[in-house]
């Protein structure tokens, strides 16, 4: 505070300060309202697609046992082998309110039977059930990748913007509004002192007048 | 070919088949540790104990019921060594042989390591460990079809003939697919000649390639694939139903329709499934056709005793034990209620 020049110009500058802070912050709140509803719009597609997953999930682990159990877990390694392994997915982006979120393409896992890679024959239908809800739970986690990607960098995007916004509400705009009164107040007792010393001047100066009016009126009776 | 002491040798076999009362047993141990210690009172203590120095919990009843349908088959091909009986049991541990070369293409195909491939064989076959080993060294698919018609043995016959389609489209399927149609084709083959034992042979393998072809055709509707693409998968020489009638159920637009289809076959227990059991899983109504199987083939037991049927009898029976056990140690590791696995069992 002491390094601030208690000046008008100072104090001009100052308010312009405050003015722009205030309305950096009611940008950055307005911008994190909409963060908030687009973040709330996917999180609860996240949450149901969450549910689905575990279910997803636990039906796939359950098909895999009942395979494992009945065709021996060797046969289903061995299917495991023909199945072509590679999956390609294309990633793209887009922005939200400035914040650039992922957009996977959505190619589908599934394949049909014949498209698995192993033989029919020897194979079962509870190795087709196995791939098949492992498949499915693939399809849901790339979606889900992409939409929870998307919510984790709004997420961090929101906490970011209400760091500034409080930065901007609890310390620089009181820091520039005190000093600003500081200044308001420096100026003002500069201006009360200045109004003091002129009214002890004039004081001064009226004694002297007066002094020097007195001194010329004893003189003139002495001389009458 | 005396079958009088093959005969009682296998009953005697039979007789350490673990019963009904022993599998209840063991389906109600509480935990891996005590099934692990449950089986070990049983003839699989020896390949128990063995296993447990390499493997732990599940992994080590599997490797030790591999083992001991590997040693089991073993020891009854010792003695019957020479023998007409050693034909027929050979058609069906031919199957492990099939199974391993399947599961040797599609490693060397994506490129598995040697142990991963190793790991996943059966040697119950003809092909013992040392042949198998030999061959996972080949570097690729066209060198094990090779090393195979080097050897002279029969499977390279298919895999040679549908290579080239193969190398075109890259389709494993297609050599997978001409591998298990020559087997069977091969099995029918060795059991052409009219006689008792052949015949029971062959109304085994053609129950097996009925129940095969069903499984294919219902796999194949409920995933709608083109009728032209099927035909290719199913295979000649089924008891009750043959190419026609296949290519009828072909035509059905629903698994339910094909069901209803069969109720005029050995197969109409399929109908009596309810469609709210079924729901479109094929695996309900796979293990009802599957149980058909080895009840089929546990029942040649009951065959002339001085023919091959109960060598035969006693194949299946072995299977049913072996898959019955694995099923309960894979539901132990997952905590599965009792009745649900008691369901999953394929109790013959």
């Amino acid at each position: 505070m002491e390094q601030v020049k208690p000046t008008r110009m100072e104090l001009m500058k100052t308010k312009a300060q405050i003015k722009l802070a205030e309305q950096g912050r009611d940008l950055l709140r307005e911008k994190m309202d909409a963060l908030i509803q687009e973040f709330f719009k996917i999180l609860s597609t996240v949450s149901a697609s969450r549910d689905e997953l575990d279910a997803i999930s636990r039906s796939a682990d359950l098909a895999l046992l009942v395979a494992q159990a009945v065709d021996d877990p060797v046969t289903i390694r061995s299917a495991s082998f023909a199945t072509r392994r590679a999956i390609t997915v294309d990633i793209t982006g887009k922005n939200i309110m400035g914040v650039p979120v992922p957009v996977i393409e959505k190619k589908r896992v599934s394949k049909s039977m014949l498209e698995r890679g192993y033989g029919v024959i020897a194979t079962s239908g509870r190795i087709d059930e196995t791939a098949e809800r492992f498949e499915a739970e693939l399809d849901l986690l790339i979606e889900l990748a992409e939409t929870e990607t998307a919510m984790r960098r709004l997420g961090g995007e929101i906490q970011r913007n209400r760091r500034r916004v409080n930065a901007l509400e609890q310390v620089l705009i009181p820091e520039l509004k005190s000093q600003a009164k500081f200044i308001k107040n420096a100026i003002e007792e500069r201006e009360r002192e200045d109004l003091f010393r002129l009214k002890k001047v004039k004081r001064i100066l009226e004694r002297k007048k007066k002094a020097q009016k007195e001194k010329a009126a004893k003189k003139t009776q002495g001389m009458g | 070919m005396d079958y009088g002491y093959v005969n009682a040798r296998i009953r005697g076999m039979k007789s350490y088949l673990l019963d009904r009362h022993t599998l209840e047993n063991l389906i109600f141990q509480p935990d891996m540790e005590s099934l692990i210690a449950d089986l070990e009172k049983t003839p699989y203590r020896n390949d128990i104990i063995a296993a447990k120095v390499q493997y732990s919990d599940v992994l080590c009843i599997e490797y030790a019921l591999r083992k001991n349908f590997t040693h089991t088959f073993r020891k009854i091909l010792k003695f019957v060594k020479d023998s007409e009986a050693e034909r027929y049991i050979r058609i069906f541990l031919h199957r492990w042989d099939v199974q391993n070369i399947t599961t040797i293409i599609r490693g060397k195909n994506i490129h598995v390591t040697n142990e991963e491939i190793l790991d996943c064989l059966v040697p119950a076959g003809e092909m013992d460990e040392a042949t198998l080993t030999e061959l996972i060294k080949q570097p690729d698919v066209r060198a094990v079809i090779d090393m195979l018609a080097t050897w002279e043995i029969v499977y390279a016959r298919p895999l040679t003939e549908h290579f080239p389609r193969f190398s075109e489209t890259g389709d494993l399927a297609i050599l997978e697919c001409a591998l298990d149609r020559y087997y069977y084709e091969n099995a029918l083959e060795t059991v052409r000649k009219r006689s008792y034992n052949n015949a029971l042979i062959r109304d085994i393998l053609g129950t097996e390639i009925d129940i095969v072809n069903i499984k294919t055709i219902l796999r194949m509707i409920r995933d709608h694939v083109k009728e032209d693409l099927v035909l290719d998968f199913l295979i000649e020489g089924g008891k009750e139903l043959d190419i026609e009638d296949l290519k009828y159920l072909l035509t059905l637009h629903s698994v339910n329709e094909a069901v209803r289809a069969l109720e005029k076959t050995s197969y109409r227990f399929l109908a009596d499934i309810p469609e709210t059991v079924v729901m479109g899983k094929i695996s309900v109504l796979e293990k009802q056709l599957e149980k058909y199987l080895i009840r089929k083939g546990v029942n040649a037991f009951f065959s002339d005793p001085l023919s091959v049927g109960s060598v035969i009898g006693y194949f299946w029976a072995k299977y049913n034990e072996i898959t019955n056990i694995r099923i309960i140690s894979r539901c132990k590791t997952a905590d599965f209620p009792l009745d649900q696995l008691k369901e999953e069992l394929i109790y013959v």
